[in-house]
């Protein structure tokens, strides 16, 4: 039957001088033996030169699904569909987006499109971040802080021109938005490719390895629009019929101020972890094996947007508890 | 119990496939137009295939990369791909470069009477059959699709937010009229009969507008995009891929609304992805996610038969001969069959 073998697509993001074009011709030219192929903005840092290279325009329509926060990328629809037909089989795909630009249309059309989730995958969001600018870009601009927020591995570039505390404070404030996301740190954004590419970050299966850091967040901040994360763990089973409707409520209320979802939980009566993970409304869920035996059955659960502390997380939670 | 794969029920091939030729080509088939009695078809590797009775089929490198669309005009084939060209090919083989985008893609074809039009981005580029440069008429954002009508008067271009309407008034300038409907539009076709204008979106669902007085509606109800669609024995039907039967919409009388459509069945459940019309019959050929081809009459019931059996890959194209003698169907796996519809 059909091959099921799925394209995975990273998509970069970043402000601008942050380093993404240095990332992208490294990409291009270092000796790596595989095939990629690298969607730029129109609007992009010039420079790149390479038949792999498609240009794209960044336009956003609306689904009539009637979810309004339901952005997709057409040109995306459209270019992947494209790459798809091509004779020579790419390894992975790179989309860069502009420095202004909100990823979250991009994560969206991944989900949306049918034929786009048959043959590629969305594999992580990338965020590059400039080490000496990033504190003052998360003050002055909401995007920056939202780039910050839907990345799985954040590169902290130009770590060579900070002193080390302040790598810290830039680390601290990192974390207090997303607390999942893997940070390395570097100089000219000199990470192996490795630990960009193909690194499975939106599979399921990959959230139960990759445990996020549940800290517990401090609830002080200056501004009521700053991104924050929300963690909660219970050791108690939860009741599957009120969870579902807590959070479908929840996404269907909140889900534009909700940038991301992570979850493993445990269901009163299941044998099986179920594992979730969303982008705004749109959430992807699915029981995942057994628990193993030698780990405590607890669930877990990680927010990261805006005004989070207004829906009374914690006690919707709380409530899903079972009797 | 341990099965012995060689006793194994082996699925017989059929009568078209034993009298036919199948290639193997291993790159997807993208497109295929028919020209008199030739076939052209399309490839993922830039290359084209001409296929006629009782010759070799021939073989072309036209492009550099995916031939992403093909249309006819007059004896020719005009291609886009994406290394930017936009080419007129002769049947003997000849490639004639009419312009070139460099890194921007040419996603769509069409011509009427020796005008020629591409777009590529948000810009229609029309040439008219008697001038060199060509106009550039702009949207606002990508286009989806582009269509003539029957008489090549109007020039249908869909978009985000709905269709461009493009037509020249008597002081040969070039006049638009808008039909909004809000999401992404792809595939367009004005109906043969020039009284409806239909669009397949980026939802599960096809827009109609019927142009007298832009009364618009929604074709719906299926379980996947709607990615081919074709208006069948003038404008009796609009045949539909996109759900495990054909959906066949009547339109005639007065149009499909209030109407129940005629769905037409297949074995198992496999989606229909493509729809070829059987010219000038009540019939078409109905492409499967599966690969398998089957050609069914719409109003008789169990009047299905077999084309071709399953090959495991989307059919992305079917194209019959002008004379009705033969078809092509090629697939995204680069299966392609070649054969003749009538027993000898």
């Amino acid at each position: 039957m059909e091959n099921k073998h799925q394209v995975p697509v990273t998509v970069l993001t970043g402000f601008l001088g942050a380093g993404k074009t240095t990332l992208l011709n490294r990409i291009l030219t270092e000796q790596h033996g595989q095939k990629y192929a690298v969607i730029v903005n129109e609007f992009g840092e010039q420079g790149i030169d390479n038949d792999l290279v498609v240009d794209a325009d960044e336009e956003v329509f609306e689904m009539n699904n009637g979810c309004i926060c339901c952005t997709v990328r057409g040109d995306l629809i459209r270019i992947l569909s494209g790459l798809m037909k091509r004779a020579d089989k790419l390894d992975a795909i790179i989309v860069e987006t502009t420095g202004l630009a909100d990823p979250a249309p991009v994560a969206q059309t991944f989900f949306v499109d049918q034929d786009v989730a048959n043959k590629t995958k969305l594999d992580a969001i990338v965020t590059v971040a400039d080490a000496v600018h990033l504190s003052s870009q998360i003050e002055d601009h909401h995007e920056a802080e939202e780039q910050i927020a839907f990345g799985d591995v954040i590169l902290l570039n130009k770590i060579d021109l900070v002193k080390d505390e302040n790598i810290d404070v830039v680390t601290k404030r990192i974390r207090k938005i997303n607390p999942f996301a893997k940070i390395i740190k570097t100089t000219k954004c000199g990470a192996p490719l490795k630990e960009i590419l193909n690194l499975d970050a939106f599979s399921l299966k990959r959230i139960l390895e990759v445990e996020p850091d549940f800290l517990e967040s401090d609830h002080d901040h200056e501004h009521d629009d700053d991104v924050t994360s929300l963690s909660f763990v219970s050791d108690k089973p939860l009741d599957m019929e009120k969870f579902q409707n807590w959070f479908g409520k929840l996404l269907q209320t909140k889900g534009q101020d909700i940038m991301r979802t992570k979850g493993i939980l445990d269901f009163k009566g299941e044998n099986d972890r179920y594992v979730f993970q969303g982008v705004h409304m749109l959430m992807d869920a699915s029981p995942m094996g057994k628990w193993p035996d030698d780990k405590e059955r607890s669930s877990r659960l990680v927010f990261i947007g805006r005004n989070l502390e207004t829906m009374n997380l914690k006690e919707g939670f709380e409530a899903c508890k079972s009797e | 119990m341990t099965t012995d794969l060689n006793q194994f029920p082996q699925l017989d091939k059929t009568k078209f496939e034993q009298r036919g030729i199948q290639l193997e080509i291993g790159v997807p088939v993208t497109c295929a137009v028919s020209i008199g009695n030739y076939i052209a078809a399309g490839f993922g590797d830039g290359t084209i295939r001409i296929f006629s009775s009782g010759e070799k089929h021939k073989t072309l490198k036209a492009h550099k990369g995916v031939i992403l669309c093909m249309a006819k005009d007059g004896d020719n084939i005009l291609t886009g791909g994406d290394d930017g060209y936009f080419l007129k090919i002769s049947l003997k083989g000849e490639i004639n470069e009419i312009t070139n985008f460099g890194s921007r893609w040419v996603d769509h074809v069409a011509a009427h009477n020796g005008n020629l039009v591409c777009s590529s981005g948000k810009v229609v580029y029309y040439w008219d059959k008697n001038k060199k440069e060509p106009k550039s008429l702009n949207h606002d954002s990508t286009i989806g699709g582009l269509a003539f009508d029957a008489k090549g008067r109007r020039l249908a271009v869909s978009r985000y937010g709905g269709v461009t309407v493009w037509k020249k008034d008597y002081s040969n300038k070039w006049k638009s009229t808008k039909l909004d409907w809000k999401g992404s539009h792809n595939k367009v076709s004005f109906s043969p009969d020039g009284k409806y204008l239909v669009t397949s979106m980026q939802e599960n669902v096809l827009r109609c507008w019927r142009l007298k007085d832009k009364l618009d509606f929604a074709m719906s109800g299926y379980g996947s995009k709607v990615k081919s669609f074709a208006f069948i024995d003038d404008t009796s039907y609009l045949a539909t891929s996109g759900a495990i039967d054909a959906i066949c919409w009547p339109f005639d009388g007065e149009g499909p609304m209030g109407r129940t459509p005629i769905c037409v069945p297949y074995v198992g459940n496999n989606q229909v992805t493509f729809i070829e019309p059987f010219p000038d019959e009540k019939a078409i050929f109905a492409g499967l996610s599966d690969g398998s081809v089957f050609l069914s009459q719409i109003e008789k019931e169990n009047n299905t038969i077999i084309i071709r059996s399953f090959t495991g890959s989307e059919v992305s194209a079917i194209a019959m001969t002008d004379d009705k003698s033969s078809i092509f169907i090629g697939d995204m796996n680069g299966n392609t069959l070649w054969t003749s519809i009538w027993d000898q």
